[in-house]
């Protein structure tokens, strides 16, 4: 990983990476047990990513 | 003439002055466990994942340590805005107390982008929503730690 500037994520690869960390940190911290903890941290990643991109398609009639 | 109700001396406890109330062992206990619990939640701050480490839940504070530190040099890498105190208006203002929430990573992240931000294209804006989230990610880890300090189910 370039840290000057060289290091780039398309939109996409952002929206995936963001919705991976964040669900992770949220399952461990919202769960004890690993079963609840990876059944967790699946549906929040689901979500963030049905939630973000039904906000990009909302959004679309509206980009131009 | 006004009637006065008799008062059952048996019924009525006495209640002890505030001082001895403070003396007692259960508040001493009380205020250690406070004290304690505060110290873990600053030092959750300071090093993301410390305040769980110190009590051992090893799991919660490698996944803390590790998912800020990822946003945090993503961040950095891809030229995002890492504010400081010399903002010029309040969103400046409120990105840098997100930044703040990161702890000694927010010095990491300054060192990490020595050429500045450059948010002119969609990377640089990426990069300063990840420095953010790490922020406020780790004062939500270190609230959670707090928690737990204190004793209550995390």
């Amino acid at each position: 990983m370039s840290v000057n500037g060289g290091f780039q994520f398309s939109h996409i690869q952002a929206f995936w990476f963001f919705a991976a960390v964040i669900s992770v940190a949220f399952g461990f911290l919202g769960r004890r047990q690993p079963k609840d903890r990876v059944k967790y941290i699946l549906w929040s990643f689901l979500l963030f990513l049905v939630v973000g991109i039904g906000i990009g398609w909302l959004m679309y009639p509206f980009s131009r | 003439m006004d009637e006065i109700n008799p008062v059952d001396e048996g019924s009525v406890k006495s209640v002890p002055p505030a001082e001895a109330l403070e003396a007692t062992p259960e508040a001493d206990e009380t205020s250690s466990l406070e004290a304690k619990a505060w110290g873990v939640a600053v030092a959750g701050w300071l090093v993301p994942g410390l305040g769980h480490a110190l009590q051992r839940m090893w799991g919660r504070a490698a996944v803390v340590f590790v998912t800020v530190g990822l946003l945090v040099v993503a961040g950095a890498s891809l030229r995002g805005n890492v504010f400081s105190a010399r903002g010029s208006d309040a969103f400046d203002a409120l990105g840098y107390v997100a930044d703040l929430g990161t702890g000694s990573f927010y010095f990491l992240a300054r060192t990490l982008e020595r050429n500045g931000a450059d948010v002119s294209h969609a990377g640089g804006d990426y990069g300063t929503r990840f420095l953010a989230t790490a922020g406020v990610l780790n004062l939500l880890a270190a609230l959670h730690a707090y928690e737990a300090a204190r004793g209550r189910k995390a």
